[in-house]
C-alpha cells in the first residue's frame, strides 16, 4: 500500500525528533487507551463481585461465578421480574422502529437519488436540516403534539418518532446515488419494468449493504434513547431498560438513601444492570465493528 | 443524540459527487408514492413539533396570544441564566478538549504503521461509543464515587474523598465534559482517521521530500485539509451539547439533589413542564434551543459545503 | 423485508396501541366527596411503593391473597426528585395510567395532590369524606395526619412519624465517660471534647440533605413557616437559625459531624463503630443502625435520649419525613384501593412486625415500641421516642417544594467546599424564597 510505503521512506530518512515524538505519542496514546478501556473493564468485573467485595477488594480483582450468580437474581427478581419487562420493551421498541424506518427510508431515499419529482431538491434539504438538528431538541413539541391525539404512554409514542430518522435517508441517498448504475436501471426500462417494479427487482436485491447500515444506526439510536421514553412512558410497565435503569439506580441506596432496605439493589447489581442495557448494543459493536468502521469511513478508503 | 448516529453521519461526506440526474420523466407519481411514508413521518415528527412549539410559546395556557411574555418569564427566571452558564461552560471544556484531542488521536493513530495496532486502538476509542445516554452516565456514577471507583486513588490524591466532594459545581462542567468524550471521542477519531486517508499520498511525499518532519507535516499538511471536518464535528457538538439533559438528570437523582434537578436548559424546560405544569414556558425554552439548532444546522447545510445537495 | 413481515409488526404495534389507551372512563358517583369513576370490586389494584415498602406489599398479598395486586417500585418521590407529581401530571395529560395508591416518602404532596390541576381532577381522593372509616382516621396519633390535611379534609394516610431524637452508643460513651447531652449547648461541648480526646469518633453528620430538619427545625429557625395554601414565610437571619448554625460550624470544622451521608459506603466504612451520638429521625434505628448492610451496631449498645433543647427554652423536635400513603381519585376499585392503604398502615403484620420507623397508627405504635423494648436490642427504654413525637414544632410546614432539595442543591456543595455555615444563611435565604416565588408562593 502506497501510504504505508511512504511512511516508511520518512522513518528510513531518520527525523532528528523522531524518537522523542514518537515517544511523547506513545504515552498520549497509552493514557487514552487507559482511559477508554478502564471504566469498561472494570464494570464488568464489577458485576461478578459482592457489595463488599467492590468496596473492600482491590479494584481489578475479580469476583466469583457465584457473585455474578447473586446479583443476576437479584437483578432479575427486582419488582416482580420488571427488569425482563424492560429488556423486552427495549427490543419492542427498537424493532418496531426499525422496521418503519426501513420501510420508510429505503425507497424515499432510493426516490431522491434516482427518480426525479417536484419538490424532490426541498425534501433533500430539509432532511440534512433535519438530521443535524439533535433529536432531543423536538421531543418537548413531540409530547404535546402526541398529547393531543392521546397517545402518551402506548408504545407507538415512542416507536413513531423513532421511526423518523432523515440520517438513515440520506445514507440511502448517498447509496443509490453512487452505487447502482443508471444503465441498468435505464435498461430494466426498456424492458418495460414499471417503476416499482424497477426498485423491487433491481434496486432493492443490490441495497443489502445499505439496509444492514441503516437498520443498524436506527437500532442502536433507538436503543440508547432516553430522553423520549422517559417523556412518553410515565408507567413503569412501559419503561425500556434505559429508563429502567434509573428506577434501579432509585433503589440503590447509596446513591439514594431512602431505599435502605431489605429489597434494595446493591452496586454490583447496578453494575450488571448497566452491562445488561449495553449487552445487544455491545455485542453488534465488537462483531460488527469491521463492517461499520468501514462504513463509516468508505468514502475515504476507497477512493 | 447517540453518539453512534452523530459520529456516523459523515459516511456520506466523504462519497463522490453524484453522477447526473436522468432525464425528467412521466414516473414522479411512484416517486411520490415512494417517499410518501417518509414525507409523512417528517411532517409529523420533524414540521409539526416545530410549529406548535411556536405556537404555544406566544401563546397563554388559555390559548390567547401572549407575544413575548412567555420568554420574558424563563429568561426572568432565577434558574435560567445559571443553566445557560452551565451549559455554556460545560460547551466550552467540551469542544475545545474534543477539537485539540480528537485531531491529535487521529493523527497519532494514522502514523501508525503496523495494522492491527492502528485497527485495534481504533476499537478501543470507538467501543465506548456503544454505552450511551444513561449506561454510561450510570458507569461514570461509579467511576466518580471514591469509595468503588477503579481509579480511587487518582481522585484521592487530587484531595476528593467523598462523592460530594467530586461532584461540587465547579467540577461539574468537566465531569460532563469527560463523560460525553469518554462515550463520543472515538466514533469521531476514527471519522477523522478516513479524513486524513482521503490526503494523497503524493502531497506529502513531496513535503517529505521538501525535508519536512512528522511534526510538520501534522501542523502544515494534514490540519488544514482538516479543518471542513474539524468545524463539522464542532457544530456537530455545539448543536448536541447545548441539549445537555440525561447527565445532569441522573447525577441529580444520584446525588440526592445536590446536582439540581434544573442545571441545563432541557431540564429547566421540563421542569416548567412538568413540576410547575406550564407547557407555554416549556414550549419557549424548547423554542429557543430549537432555534440555535436548527440555526446553525441550516448554516451547515447551505454554507458548509460538505453535504451532498446535488 | 417481506411485505407480510411489515404488515405483521404494525398490526402488532397498533394491537398494543389499544391496550394502552384505557379510557379514563365516566365521572359518575360522589359518594365520597370526590366524583369517581365506575367502579369494579375485581378490578386489579396498582400500587407504586419504594424499595422498602414492598415489604408492606407482600405482607398485604399475604394476608389478602383474593384481592388481585401489581406493586411497582419507584424512588418513593425522595429527595425533592418530585417524581411522583412529575408522573402524576403525565398521566393527567394521558387521561389513564394513574396507580391506586401511591406511597411518598415526602410529606408535603398533600398540596399539590388536594388540588385540581389545568382543570383536571385532584389525584388524591378524600379520605375523610367517607372511604376511610372515622375511627381508623381517628386512631391515628394526634397531628401526624396534619401533613395530609388541606382545608380540613384529609388526603393522606400517614406511614409513620419521624421525630428527631438523640442518638448515641451507650457502651462507648461510658467507657469514655461521656454523660448524654440534654442541651444543644452540652451536645456542643460533648463534640468539642471528643474532638480533642478521641478523633476520628462523630456526634453526627450534615452530609444528608434532612440537615436542616434535623438541626434547623429543631431549633425554631423560621426556614419553612407555611402560613397559608400559597403564602410562606421565610427569615433565617434570626438568631434561632445563627445559633444553630454557628453550633454546626463548630463541629464540622473540628469534624464531629462530617459532610457525609449516613447512607453511602464511604460512611459505613470509615464511621462504622464511630458513631458516638447522632441527633436524627426515629427511623434511623432501622434504616443504619441495627440494619447489617449499614451501621450494624451490636445489641445492646444503641441508646436513645430525649431530643436535646436549646438551653433555658423548652425542647422541641424536627420531623424528617414519615412516609404517606395515598389514593387515588381515579381508582377503578377503590374498595381494594381503601384496604391496602389502610392495612399498610394500621395492621400489625406491616406497622408492628416490618415497619423499620415509628408507627404513626397510635394503637401500632404502642406494639410497635413494646416489640422493639422486648427484643432486647436497645440499651435504654424507647420512651423517649414516644414523648418526641407530641413535641414537633408546628412553625415548619408542609409546603409543595422541597426543602431538602434546596439544602442539597445550596448548603451541601458549599459545606463540603469549606464554607461557613452562618456566611451561607443568606444565600439559603435566598434559594428558599426563589424556590417558593416559583411555586406560586407569596413570600415574606
Amino acid at each position: 500500500m502506497t501510504t504505508e510505503q511512504v511512511k516508511d521512506s520518512g522513518v528510513r530518512r531518520g527525523d532528528v525528533s523522531g524518537w522523542s515524538v514518537r515517544t511523547i505519542a506513545g504515552v498520549i496514546t497509552t493514557v487514552f487507551v487507559l482511559f477508554f478501556l478502564i471504566p469498561l473493564g472494570w464494570l464488568l468485573l464489577a458485576s461478578t463481585k459482592t457489595a463488599r467485595g467492590l468496596i473492600v477488594d482491590h479494584p481489578f480483582a475479580p469476583g466469583t461465578l457465584g457473585g455474578l450468580a447473586a446479583n443476576w437474581d437479584q437483578l432479575f427478581s427486582f419488582g416482580d421480574g420488571e427488569v425482563t419487562t424492560w429488556v423486552g420493551n427495549s427490543a419492542l421498541y427498537a424493532v418496531g422502529a426499525l422496521v418503519i424506518t426501513l420501510v420508510a427510508s429505503i425507497p424515499a431515499g432510493y426516490a431522491m437519488a434516482l427518480t426525479e419529482f417536484r419538490f424532490r431538491r426541498a425534501l433533500l434539504i430539509l432532511t440534512l436540516v433535519v438530521m443535524l438538528i439533535p433529536n432531543t431538541a423536538l421531543v418537548l413539541p413531540i409530547f404535546l403534539e402526541l398529547n393531543m391525539v392521546g397517545l402518551i404512554g402506548t408504545p407507538l409514542s415512542v416507536i413513531l418518532p423513532m421511526s423518523f430518522f432523515p440520517f438513515g435517508v440520506y445514507l440511502t441517498y448517498i447509496y443509490f446515488s453512487t452505487s447502482i448504475p443508471r444503465d441498468l436501471l435505464a435498461a430494466a426500462r426498456v424492458d418495460g419494468c414499471r417503476e416499482f417494479q424497477v426498485f423491487t427487482r433491481i434496486a432493492l436485491p443490490l441495497a443489502a449493504p445499505i439496509v444492514a447500515l441503516v437498520a443498524f444506526f436506527s437500532f442502536v439510536q433507538s436503543w440508547n434513547n432516553f430522553f423520549l421514553p422517559f417523556v412518553m412512558l410515565p408507567s413503569s410497565d412501559g419503561y425500556p431498560i434505559q429508563v429502567g435503569l434509573t428506577s434501579l439506580l432509585a433503589s440503590t441506596p447509596a446513591f439514594n438513601p431512602s431505599s435502605a432496605g431489605t429489597q434494595s439493589i446493591q452496586l454490583p447489581t447496578l453494575a450488571l444492570a448497566t452491562v445488561i442495557s449495553v449487552l445487544p448494543v455491545l455485542i453488534v459493536f465488537l462483531f460488527a465493528q469491521r463492517f461499520l468502521i468501514a462504513g463509516m469511513t468508505a468514502g475515504g478508503t476507497k477512493e | 443524540m447517540t453518539a453512534v448516529e452523530e459520529t456516523a453521519r459523515p459516511v456520506a461526506l466523504l462519497r463522490r459527487r453524484p453522477s447526473p440526474r436522468p432525464p425528467r420523466g412521466s414516473r414522479s407519481a411512484t416517486s411520490y408514492g415512494f417517499v410518501a411514508l417518509y414525507a409523512a413521518l417528517t411532517v409529523a415528527f420533524g414540521i409539526l413539533p416545530s410549529l406548535y412549539a411556536v405556537y404555544l410559546a406566544f401563546t397563554t395556557g388559555e390559548g390567547s396570544f401572549a407575544g413575548f411574555a412567555n420568554f420574558t418569564k424563563v429568561i426572568g427566571d432565577f434558574r435560567f441564566l445559571p443553566a445557560v452558564g452551565h451549559v455554556a461552560f460545560y460547551l466550552v471544556i467540551w469542544l475545545v478538549s474534543l477539537v485539540v484531542l480528537v485531531t491529535l488521536l487521529a493523527v497519532i493513530v494514522h502514523a501508525i504503521r503496523v495494522r492491527w495496532l492502528s485497527s485495534t486502538l481504533r476499537l478501543v476509542f470507538y467501543l465506548p461509543g456503544a454505552l450511551a445516554g444513561a449506561s454510561s452516565v450510570l458507569l461514570w456514577l461509579f467511576v466518580l464515587d471514591p469509595t468503588a471507583s477503579p481509579v480511587g486513588g487518582l481522585l484521592r490524591a487530587l484531595g476528593l474523598s467523598s462523592f460530594v466532594q467530586v461532584i461540587v459545581p465547579a467540577h461539574l462542567p468537566p465531569i460532563f465534559a469527560i463523560i460525553a468524550f469518554w462515550a463520543g471521542a472515538g466514533g469521531w477519531i476514527v471519522i477523522m482517521y478516513g479524513a486524513l486517508n482521503n490526503i494523497s499520498p503524493d502531497v506529502i511525499e513531496a513535503a517529505r521530500i521538501d525535508g519536512a518532519g512528522t511534526l510538520q507535516i501534522a501542523w502544515r499538511i494534514q490540519l488544514p485539509l482538516l479543518r471542513k471536518w474539524i468545524s463539522y464535528m464542532g457544530i456537530m457538538s455545539l448543536a448536541a451539547g447545548t441539549q445537555l439533559f440525561v447527565e445532569p438528570q441522573l447525577l441529580s437523582q444520584a446525588s440526592n439533589a445536590v446536582v439540581p434537578n434544573d442545571y441545563s436548559l432541557n431540564q429547566l424546560a421540563y421542569q416548567y413542564a412538568f413540576q410547575q405544569n406550564d407547557f407555554n414556558g416549556a414550549a419557549a425554552i424548547s423554542l429557543l434551543l430549537l432555534v440555535i439548532a436548527l440555526a446553525l444546522s441550516a448554516f451547515f447545510v447551505l454554507r458548509g459545503g460538505l453535504f451532498e445537495t446535488d | 423485508m417481506s411485505t407480510v413481515g411489515v404488515a405483521g409488526a404494525m398490526t402488532i404495534a397498533l394491537a398494543l396501541a389499544g391496550c394502552g389507551g384505557g379510557g379514563s372512563g365516566e365521572s359518575s358517583a360522589d359518594t365520597y366527596g370526590f366524583p369517581q369513576t365506575t367502579q369494579d370490586d375485581k378490578a386489579e389494584i396498582t400500587v407504586w411503593v419504594d424499595a422498602d415498602r414492598s415489604s408492606a406489599a407482600d405482607a398485604f398479598k399475604k394476608a389478602n391473597p383474593g384481592v388481585p395486586i401489581k406493586v411497582v417500585t419507584y424512588d418513593g418521590s425522595a429527595n425533592g426528585s418530585n417524581s411522583f407529581r412529575t408522573k402524576m401530571q403525565l398521566f393527567d395529560r394521558a387521561g389513564s395510567g394513574w396507580p391506586d395508591v401511591v406511597f411518598s416518602t415526602q410529606n408535603n404532596d398533600a398540596a399539590w395532590a388536594s388540588q385540581k390541576s389545568n382543570g383536571k381532577q385532584a389525584f388524591a381522593a378524600v379520605l375523610s369524606g367517607g372511604l376511610v372509616a372515622k375511627a381508623t382516621l381517628d386512631g391515628f396519633t394526634p397531628g401526624s395526619l396534619n401533613p395530609c390535611t388541606v382545608d380540613g379534609k384529609t388526603y393522606c394516610l400517614r406511614n409513620d412519624l419521624a421525630q428527631v431524637v438523640l442518638w448515641y452508643n451507650k457502651e462507648l460513651l461510658g467507657k469514655f465517660g461521656y454523660s448524654v447531652p440534654t442541651t444543644w449547648q452540652e451536645y456542643q461541648a460533648l463534640g468539642e471534647k471528643v474532638a480533642a480526646e478521641h478523633p476520628g469518633y462523630i456526634v453526627g453528620t450534615v452530609g444528608d440533605a434532612w440537615t436542616p430538619e434535623v438541626f434547623f427545625w429543631s431549633s425554631k429557625c423560621q426556614a419553612n413557616n407555611i402560613t397559608g395554601p400559597k403564602s410562606v414565610t421565610v427569615n433565617t437571619d434570626s438568631a434561632e437559625c445563627k445559633r444553630a448554625a454557628t453550633m454546626l460550624d463548630t463541629l464540622i470544622k473540628n469534624g464531629t459531624t462530617p459532610n457525609v451521608s449516613v447512607f453511602t459506603p464511604e460512611f459505613v466504612k470509615k464511621y462504622s463503630g464511630k458513631v458516638l451520638a447522632m441527633p436524627g429521625p426515629a427511623w434511623y434505628a432501622g434504616a443504619i443502625f441495627n440494619n447489617p448492610q449499614s451501621l450494624n451496631v451490636p445489641k445492646g449498645q444503641l441508646g436513645v435520649a430525649a431530643p436535646p433543647a436549646w438551653q433555658g427554652e423548652p425542647a422541641v423536635t424536627g420531623n424528617v419525613g414519615g412516609g404517606t400513603w395515598f389514593i387515588s381519585s381515579h381508582s377503578k376499585n377503590l374498595k381494594a384501593a381503601e384496604k391496602f392503604a389502610e392495612f399498610v398502615t394500621t395492621a400489625d403484620d406491616y406497622q408492628v412486625n416490618l415497619a423499620p420507623g415509628y408507627p404513626a397508627y397510635a394503637a401500632a405504635s404502642t406494639k410497635w415500641v413494646q416489640k422493639q423494648e422486648s427484643s432486647g436490642y436497645y440499651a435504654t427504654d424507647l420512651q423517649p421516642i414516644v414523648k418526641a413525637g407530641t413535641e414537633i414544632w408546628d412553625g415548619w410546614g408542609s409546603g409543595i417544594f422541597s426543602q431538602e432539595a434546596i439544602w442539597a442543591k445550596t448548603m451541601t456543595p458549599a459545606i463540603a467546599g469549606g464554607k461557613s455555615l452562618v456566611d451561607l444563611l443568606p444565600q439559603w435565604n435566598t434559594a428558599i424564597k426563589n424556590q417558593a416565588q416559583v411555586d406560586g408562593y407569596t413570600v415574606k
